[in-house]
């Protein structure tokens, strides 16, 4: 971090004295682009986890049928490139009303963050001991409270893992926000930063400390967590 | 005690319901029932927003999708031609030679750094947790910012140039010259990716046993000896799991180099991805687009069944 906010008075058309007034510039200028991708990545990462969750406990304990084609499907999903599905689904939002509102962006998003959390999570439900469960069903308990009652408790670390990252994930998109947004307002971050690269050219002293401040949950999350996100980094990507 | 009180309940109820086991099959089915309601949530949303739009975007590839088709509603069935046009431009080449030298560059630079630093971390010294942490913020950042300090950095009177220039090499501008706009997307991209490839093979270093090398070493045998002959082969599960992802996560690529250059200039800096992107809405053909996004999903499928014929042999 510090080592390239040294970068930014290169820059600056301010003088060096001048460089925290950029900051605070792009602060009060980001703010409510700020606010938009924070509810942009709150309610992907909550709707991802509320429907891969169950799957993904699904996918590796109970008998369903079909188990293996979405867990396949899903590989091969989170192998295609976001290209691979703006495009269709520009057009079918746009039939449907979906571009230019926030529902549209954050089910675009969730193209990308469910294959990647089902398979995530998987690894981690791999190593849930199942006896657990089969203890309570004994008891009378129904699948779906056990899941509640036991299943979430037990796997917490995993599952707050896999939220960080459905986060993070969404608020650094570029390609949905880019095809999908195309009204002023309803930008996130990521766009109005991309969207600042005006005719005029480039105003430096304003990009640079914007795409630093984007990074800001990024850090703060890898300083406060670094311990769970490199055991999930491992997990998810070697099982 | 509450188990035999279940046990004991359920044994009771059978025989009450007279003969055959039909409470027992209800409840097995109101399990089976249970159990699929886990899966419905991801079918539905699998079944709308991945596999609909995927055969969307390869009905929309043979179709006439233009601007004016597009308002109106009737796109008409145009069958080959999209592709024969993609085919058929030299832009489609060159982004797909872009692609192919993109991923091989950045992921031998990316695996021989994390491979390095791995090595290094295998050593104690103070503060290796936090280097650890910082080193992933590359990785774990929005690539906007990577992309965005890279183009300063890259920049014709950034600190690359003006570094060269005191140094008295002579300097380029680097983002608009059609040789190098690629060669520094590439610089980029090392520096986003070389993380995931430290972590992961730094993971494996740990879980090799140290008796081995204390062996090794007792027999005599130097640093890098030991690496080639105990650490690679422990390693190679690893690698292989490393690169299949690496090439994975680089072929998807698209943020970065359409911030950086936007694929110019004069669309020698293209992906495979940007260049479908800028078919699709900037030209707003999104029948073309469609179809160049086909050719993408035919490389990553053929990509990985030659991932798997090598797996099983």
């Amino acid at each position: 971090m510090t080592q390239r906010e040294l970068f930014s008075p290169h820059f600056s058309i301010w003088p060096r004295q001048f460089v925290f007034e950029n900051w605070s510039n792009a602060v009060i200028r980001l703010w409510p682009h700020f606010a938009t991708s924070a509810i942009v990545s709150i309610c992907t990462s909550a709707l991802t986890l509320l429907v891969t969750a169950p799957a993904a406990y699904a996918v590796v304990w109970l008998k369903v049928r079909g188990r293996a084609a979405i867990l396949s499907f899903m590989l091969t999903s989170q192998m295609l490139p976001a290209i691979v599905f703006v495009i269709p689904l520009f057009v079918l939002f746009s039939r449907v009303d979906l571009v230019n509102t926030l529902p549209g962006l954050i089910l675009g998003d969730m193209t990308f963050t469910v294959p990647f959390a089902l398979i995530m999570l998987g690894a981690y439900l791999r190593e849930f001991p199942y006896q657990l469960v089969e203890a309570a069903l004994v008891d009378g308990a129904g699948q779906w409270r056990a899941f509640f009652s036991i299943v979430l408790p037990v796997t917490m670390t995993g599952m707050i893992t896999v939220a960080i990252f459905s986060f993070l994930m969404p608020w650094g998109d570029l390609i949905f926000a880019l095809s999908l947004i195309t009204e002023s307002g309803l930008q996130p971050l990521t766009l109005e930063l991309y969207k600042a690269v005006g005719v005029y050219g480039i105003d430096w002293s304003f990009l640079l400390p914007g795409s630093l401040l984007t990074a800001l949950p990024a850090v703060v999350f890898v300083v406060a967590a670094s311990r769970f996100i490199v055991a999930g980094f491992t997990r998810g990507a070697l099982h | 005690m509450r188990q035999l009180e279940a046990i004991r309940a359920r044994g009771a109820t059978a025989p009450e319901a007279g003969g055959r086991a039909t409470p027992r099959r209800r409840a097995a089915w109101r399990t089976a029932l249970s159990s699929y309601s886990f899966i419905l949530p991801i079918t539905i949303f699998g079944l709308f927003l991945l596999v609909y739009p995927v055969l969307y975007s390869l009905a929309l590839s043979f179709r006439d999708a233009t601007v004016e088709t597009f308002v109106g509603g009737d796109m008409p069935f145009v069958g080959l031609s999209n592709y024969e046009q993609i085919l058929a431009s030299s832009t489609f080449w060159q982004a797909l030679e872009n692609t192919v030298v993109f991923t091989f560059c950045s992921i031998l630079f990316q695996f021989a750094i994390g491979f390095l630093l791995a090595l290094f971390f295998q050593n104690r010294f103070p503060l290796k947790n936090v280097l650890i942490a910082l080193l992933l913020i590359p990785w774990i950042a929005p690539v906007l910012t990577a992309a965005n300090t890279f183009k300063g950095l890259f920049n014709e009177v950034g600190p690359i140039n003006q570094i060269a220039h005191l140094l008295g090499i002579p300097t380029v501008p680097w983002l608009a010259s059609p040789g190098f706009a690629l060669a520094a997307t590439i610089v980029a991209n090392i520096w986003i990716g070389f993380p995931f490839n430290f972590i992961l093979l730094y993971s494996g270093v740990c879980n090799v046993p140290p008796e081995i090398y204390e062996a090794a070493r007792i027999d005599g045998a130097s640093y890098w000896r030991r690496v080639a002959h105990i650490t690679l082969p422990i390693l190679k599960p690893v690698t292989v799991a490393v690169l299949m992802l690496g090439t994975i996560y680089t072929v998807k690529v698209f943020d970065l180099v359409w911030i950086m250059t936007g694929g110019g200039p004069a669309n020698t800096s293209h992906l495979l991805s940007t260049y479908a992107y800028q078919v699709g809405f900037s030209i707003l053909n999104f029948g073309q687009a469609a179809a160049i996004a086909t050719v993408i999903v035919a490389l990553i499928l053929s990509l990985n069944l030659f991932q798997l014929v090598l797996q099983r042999r």
